[in-house]
């Protein structure tokens, strides 16, 4: 009787020791989460999901963008260098703040979303543009008047091309 | 209580004995007293600077080895001398000013980053070495130094040219070039442009910016998130280019300067960490460095951040809204 609770005390004793020791080896998960789309943010889809088209930083502002596209958009700007996107295409540049890498000094990596600015093509040369803003994201009613300028410009840049 | 005697004694001659056991051309290493003047080896960076450096680090960095009467004790002499040369053949600054002022500054963030991540100065060295510390005040004034190299400066027109061409060209490219593999035997992957991101990076220190983009099974481990480690089958592509400053100061992507990837296989790289590390440079994909040992860089640099599976991308998580509301 003794024997086998003695068993059970080594085994139980072991078994412990073996979950501490899993306890210890799991890792924490290094997802950078203020930059991504949260859960109450208010967009019907998630930018970060679609292709890269290019990036740039503001330095002044302190903010990096990416630019994004639905396949429709991204097809034709990677063999394109005009910005005559065709029917179908969907644009969505998101800009972050930014924020010092702290694993690498002397990078700036995104920290959390600024704005998010879609536009999106109904026909030739007919483009709608949304932006949606604040903490969640929420689409702004009353835009800029200027937003045919700054569809120009977000589909003015030239796509990452690389060899 | 004689033979004792004649024991300790025994121990004592031969201890004084094997002193005269040396490593290999251990006396060649120049002897500087600590409160001599030190040639300086770093002419473009302040003196406040390269004293921080040579403090912490010109003992086993750069021809100016000062050994302490205890470093040349056997067996210890041996590990110094171990030290002594990797540490020479890994940074010498001694070499530093056949560099130009690019890579001075790239190998001066990369020494700070050491610093910074805990790993340099070795804390064995620093443990027998006190004076070796440096400080959170040197970091500072360090780091306040990298920054002052590093600003932020307009593009020459020149350049911007260039950038145009380069452009218009790699646009036009309809067939794809054939890629030679990496000298540890890497295939290049193309088309990894059609992958999805993960982050992006501005790299002020290297004026570069950079995308890193993963494929399905990295995006699988991010929506499933079992990042840590990355699962086998992970590849990861990060394409870096210069950053073109323009006269409204937004920085855009100037030329392109390398694609480097980390392909995880526990099995087939399991001398590697368990990743396959491949570089391609320029617009003609050349593969990085002269021999396979080339990866010896890429894994020193990525151990500060074994704790994240020797990645240093924080991934965005593409997982909290994956689909249409």
């Amino acid at each position: 009787m003794k024997n086998i609770l003695n068993e059970n005390v080594l085994i139980i004793s072991f078994g412990l020791l073996f979950l501490l020791l899993g306890c210890n080896q799991s890792s924490e998960n290094n997802f950078n989460e203020s930059a991504s789309i949260g859960k109450t943010d208010s967009l019907l889809v998630n930018p970060l999901l679609e292709k890269v088209i290019t990036v740039t930083i503001n330095p002044k502002r302190n903010t990096m963008s990416t630019l994004y596209g639905n396949d429709i958009a991204w097809n034709y700007i990677s063999s394109h260098s005009d910005s005559n996107y065709p029917k179908g295409s969907k644009l969505y540049e998101v800009t972050w703040f930014q924020q010092s890498d702290n694993v690498w000094f002397g990078a700036n990596i995104p920290e959390k979303i600024l704005k998010v600015e879609c536009v999106i093509y109904t026909g030739l040369e007919t483009s709608s543009y949304e932006l949606y803003k604040g903490y969640p994201l929420k689409r702004v009613v009353n835009i800029d008047k200027k937003y045919q300028e700054r569809i120009k410009e977000i589909a003015s840049q030239r796509f990452a091309v690389v060899p | 209580m004689k033979k004792i005697k004649f024991l300790i004694l025994g121990l004592l001659v031969s201890f004084i004995l094997i002193q005269f056991i040396k490593p290999d051309k251990f006396e060649t290493y120049t002897a500087i007293n600590e409160n001599s003047e030190y040639n300086k080896l770093l002419t473009s960076v302040p003196d406040s600077i390269e004293l921080i450096i040579k403090n912490s680090c010109y003992d086993c960095h750069s021809n100016q080895t000062n050994l302490q009467w205890f470093d040349k004790i056997i067996p210890i002499n041996f590990v110094v001398d171990s030290h002594i040369k990797e540490g020479r053949k890994a940074l010498n600054f001694s070499n530093f000013d056949s560099l130009n002022s690019k890579q001075v500054s790239a190998k001066l963030f990369y020494s700070l980053n050491k610093a910074l991540s805990g790993e340099m100065p070795l804390p064995s060295y620093t443990l027998a070495h006190s004076k070796s510390k440096i400080t959170n005040k040197e970091l500072q004034q360090i780091k306040s130094y990298l920054l002052s190299i590093s600003e932020r400066k307009l593009t020459d027109s020149i350049q911007i040219v260039k950038n145009s061409i380069e452009y218009y060209q790699l646009l036009d490219k309809k067939i794809k070039q054939q890629v030679k593999p990496t000298l540890n035997g890497i295939e290049y992957i193309p088309d990894y442009q059609e992958w999805k991101a993960v982050s992006t990076t501005d790299r002020f220190d290297n004026r570069s910016m950079r995308v890193i983009y993963a494929n399905d099974v990295a995006v699988k481990a991010i929506e499933t998130g079992k990042i840590n480690p990355w699962p086998n089958g992970t590849v990861f592509a990060k394409a870096a280019w210069a950053q073109q400053i323009d006269n409204n100061e937004i920085i855009r992507l100037g030329n392109f300067i390398q694609v480097e990837y980390m392909i995880k296989d526990t099995e087939k790289y399991a001398s590697t960490d368990s990743w396959g590390w491949a570089r391609w440079r320029g617009d003609e994909l050349k593969p990085y460095g002269s021999d396979a040992l080339f990866v010896n860089e890429c894994i020193t640099c990525h151990k500060p951040v074994e704790k994240y599976d020797y990645v240093f991308t924080a991934p965005l998580n593409l997982n909290v809204l994956n689909s249409s509301k």
